[in-house]
């Protein structure tokens, strides 16, 4: 607004030009009146005429005001002097007059100098403070006055907002309403939240107070509340989301604070059969099943201690109709309301474990019935395999030509193998009811396999070698490894035509720690699609020739996979179509992770 | 010298199939012994107690009392407690039955059994006493 220009040196305002101008014009005024009235000694001498400069210069200058003062004091001494000398009476009252002058600068300039400090803080405070001010008329609502701070919070020019009435900051007719409502009810208010525009077109929630400061003037402090306010936006929106998880969750929540529920959701509820009112409040140690009352007890107070792995523990709940259900819980220390609480997370497996029960005894059922099934068809066949043998040890007694004979043999074997069927299918039931424990013990592996080829005359069906070291020996349960590495050795030779070459190897490998022991032939070979199937019941690779010829049923690789999986260890097997397969039945060194008795 | 009295060469049968009987009367003449064939628990307990046989082949699955019955008041007999048993069964769950009895008496032979396998049984179970 002011322009400086130069002035001997010195900066100076336009404003300071003119009131110089006019303090000395009038100083000059001052000393021609007086110098006047005393010449010509007309009318009283207008000494009070000299307070006008001295007032005003000293207004604005204190300083050089009492140096005015001093020099107006002089003259009008001086003039005094020439024009009144030697009536001291006269002399004495100028003097007075001289000092007044003199005294009335000093009243001024001490006046102005605190007036000017105090404006000074006030405009320090006014344009430093982080919070908004605005003065605006309370009649007219034309904003006056604005700090720098305001500027800043809205973007707009000092210019801009002087143009501006205080009610089209805010950002709708909605808020503008709202504010006329509250000036309505009181003339000071303070902490009134809104929402007021940017120059950017962004809206910036504020806090407004104002206070009417003069007869029409209002000022308003505002204060930028923007991110607390979107904060607390923020975290309402996250507490309605986790309302929503927590209220749709399948899992029953319950929040326990001092043994008492303060909160279940509505799984919950439903779990428990009671109502969300009837359950607040009430100890959750009450819902749980007597016999499981030390146990969760004991649970729910040492979830506290424990900061490592949270557990999960089954429990048995009384429902309100007093049906019981299985829960299995999960208890995490919380605070709420900065009180310790205990969040627990239960889910019903009622019928998971009402499902694990039918499943056991069905598959109990199935044994029992497979075990009666082969008693069965077991005991016809004793007098068939008993006459059998009779006829064909004794052939003379009973005139068995040797005709004869070759035929009875062949019956013979059916009967075996039909027992050997029985014998398999009796196994698999076994073993799926899981009633069989595995015996340990250290088998000489070369030995062990020399055996096996004897008793199945392997050697005699073809090119057989075996390729292990003799010392070496694995922990194992012989019997069943036994019959796992003579299914593979019958199989080799069932699905092979001769010229055979079998070949079983013997290796550990130290980087898995595993015994291998691989059956290789130069058989027909297993298609891929095949070779998840054979290790199924009652499956062999399928429509081949092979199938009919020699006419088994696929027990025995189903037999062989599950004791292999007992000792903790799998059968791979590797096969080219027509070139041949290899089995490889793979156990680890030490039984750890084996199982000494089958699961289901 | 002390004369020991001539050994018994009867084998009770205790079995209700009809025709594993037939069978049984036949492989046990062949083999040498003496068959006595009953059908039934209580009549077989009854003859074991007024005439003990060298050996009792014995079925479980049987009526009005089980194989396991027919062994547990055989062995409550002082004099029968030595006596060699060979349980003769075609039901899969001897093996289990078996492993809780401690009974160095008792033998187990499988249905359906061959010849030698019959003979083999028979003489390792009186061979024992």
């Amino acid at each position: 607004m002011d322009h400086t220009v130069k002035f001997l040196g010195r900066s100076l305002f336009h404003t300071d030009i003119v009131r110089v101008c006019v303090i000395i014009s009038l100083s000059l005024c001052c000393i021609l009146i007086t110098a006047l009235s005393l010449e010509r000694q007309i009318g009283p001498v207008y000494t009070q005429l000299f307070y006008f400069p001295i007032i005003y210069a000293t207004y604005f200058y204190p300083k050089k005001g009492l140096y005015l003062a001093g020099a107006c004091a002089l003259v009008f001494e001086l003039l005094s002097y020439f024009y009144v000398y030697p009536s001291t009476v006269d002399l004495i009252s100028t003097t007075v007059q001289a000092i007044l002058f003199i005294l009335v600068a000093v009243v001024v300039s001490t006046f102005t100098e605190n007036l000017n400090t105090s404006e000074a803080r006030y405009r320090s405070i006014f344009e430093s403070t982080l919070m908004g001010i605005v003065l605006y008329d309370q009649n007219t609502f034309e904003i006056r006055l604005t700090n720098e701070c305001v500027e800043q919070m809205l973007g707009y020019t000092e210019e801009e907002l002087r143009s501006m009435r205080f009610p089209d900051l805010f950002s709708s007719p909605e808020e503008q309403r709202v504010f006329y409502e509250r000036l309505g009810t009181s003339t000071d208010i303070s902490n009134f939240q809104t929402r007021i525009l940017m120059k950017s077109g962004g809206s910036l929630w504020v806090a407004l107070s104002w206070r009417r400061i003069t007869d029409n003037m209002v000022s308003t402090s505002i204060i930028d509340i923007n991110s607390r306010k979107l904060a607390e936006q923020a975290a309402g929106e996250n507490l309605a989301r986790y309302q929503q998880v927590t209220e749709s969750s399948p899992t029953g929540i319950v929040i326990l604070r001092e043994e008492k529920i303060t909160y279940t959701n509505p799984s919950f509820t439903r779990f428990s059969g009671y109502s969300p009112d009837e359950l607040l409040g009430k100890d959750l140690l009450s819902l749980v099943h007597e016999d499981d009352r030390a146990g969760f007890s004991g649970f729910i107070s040492a979830s506290g201690e424990k900061s490592d792995l949270p557990e999960i523990r089954e429990c048995r709940f009384i429902t309100k109709s007093g049906k019981e259900r299985l829960g299995a819980l999960f208890v995490t220390p919380i605070v709420q309301q900065g009180k310790p609480s205990l969040l627990l997370n239960l889910v019903d497996i009622t019928e998971r474990e009402q499902l694990k029960e039918r499943i056991q005894r069905d598959t109990e059922m199935r044994h029992g019935i497979i075990s009666t099934v082969a008693h069965e068809l077991r005991t016809p066949l004793q007098p068939i395999m008993g006459y059998l043998n009779l006829l064909t040890q004794d052939p003379t007694t009973y005139g068995v030509n040797d005709e004869t004979r070759a035929i009875l043999d062949r019956c013979a074997k059916s009967v075996d193998r039909e027992s050997q069927i029985i014998n398999q299918m009796l196994e698999l039931s076994v073993l799926d009811a899981g009633k069989i424990p595995l015996s340990y013990s250290v088998v000489p592996i070369s030995d062990l396999l020399k055996t096996i080829v004897d008793t199945g005359g392997y050697a005699s069906k073809g090119d057989l070698v075996i390729d292990a070291p003799t010392d070496a020996t694995m922990e194992a349960d012989e019997h069943k490894l036994s019959i796992v590495i003579d299914s593979m050795l019958s199989n080799a030779v069932n699905y092979s035509k001769p010229p055979r070459k079998i070949r079983v190897t013997y290796q550990f490998s130290n980087s898995e720690q595993m015994h291998r022991i691989s059956i290789q032939d130069n058989g027909i070979g297993i298609t891929n699609s095949q070779l998840d199937e054979i290790f199924e019941p009652f499956t062999l690779p399928d429509g081949s020739s092979a199938n009919r010829k020699h006419d088994r049923v696929g027990l025995s690789l189903s037999i062989a996979k599950k004791y292999v999986k007992m000792h903790g260890g799998y059968i791979s097997v590797d096969s080219i179509v027509n070139l041949g397969s290899t089995f490889t039945i793979h156990i680890p060194r030490t039984p750890d992770g084996a199982e000494t008795s089958h699961d289901a | 010298m002390v004369r020991r009295p001539a050994m018994t060469r009867k084998i009770l049968v205790v079995e209700d199939d009809e025709p594993i009987l037939d069978l049984m009367d036949l492989l046990i003449r062949k083999l040498g012994y003496d068959p006595v064939l009953i059908s039934n628990g209580p009549d077989a307990l009854e003859y074991a107690r007024r005439e003990p046989p060298a050996l009792i082949l014995l079925d479980i699955m049987m009526t009005p009392i089980s194989g396991w019955e027919f062994l547990e008041q055989l062995r409550a007999e002082k004099a029968l407690q030595n006596l060699p048993v060979i349980i003769f069964s075609a039901s899969p769950s001897v093996e289990e039955r078996m492993a809780t009895i401690n009974d160095p008496h008792l033998g187990v032979l499988h249905k359906p059994v061959s010849f030698t396998e019959l003979k083999n049984g028979i003489e390792r179970s009186i061979g024992k006493r």
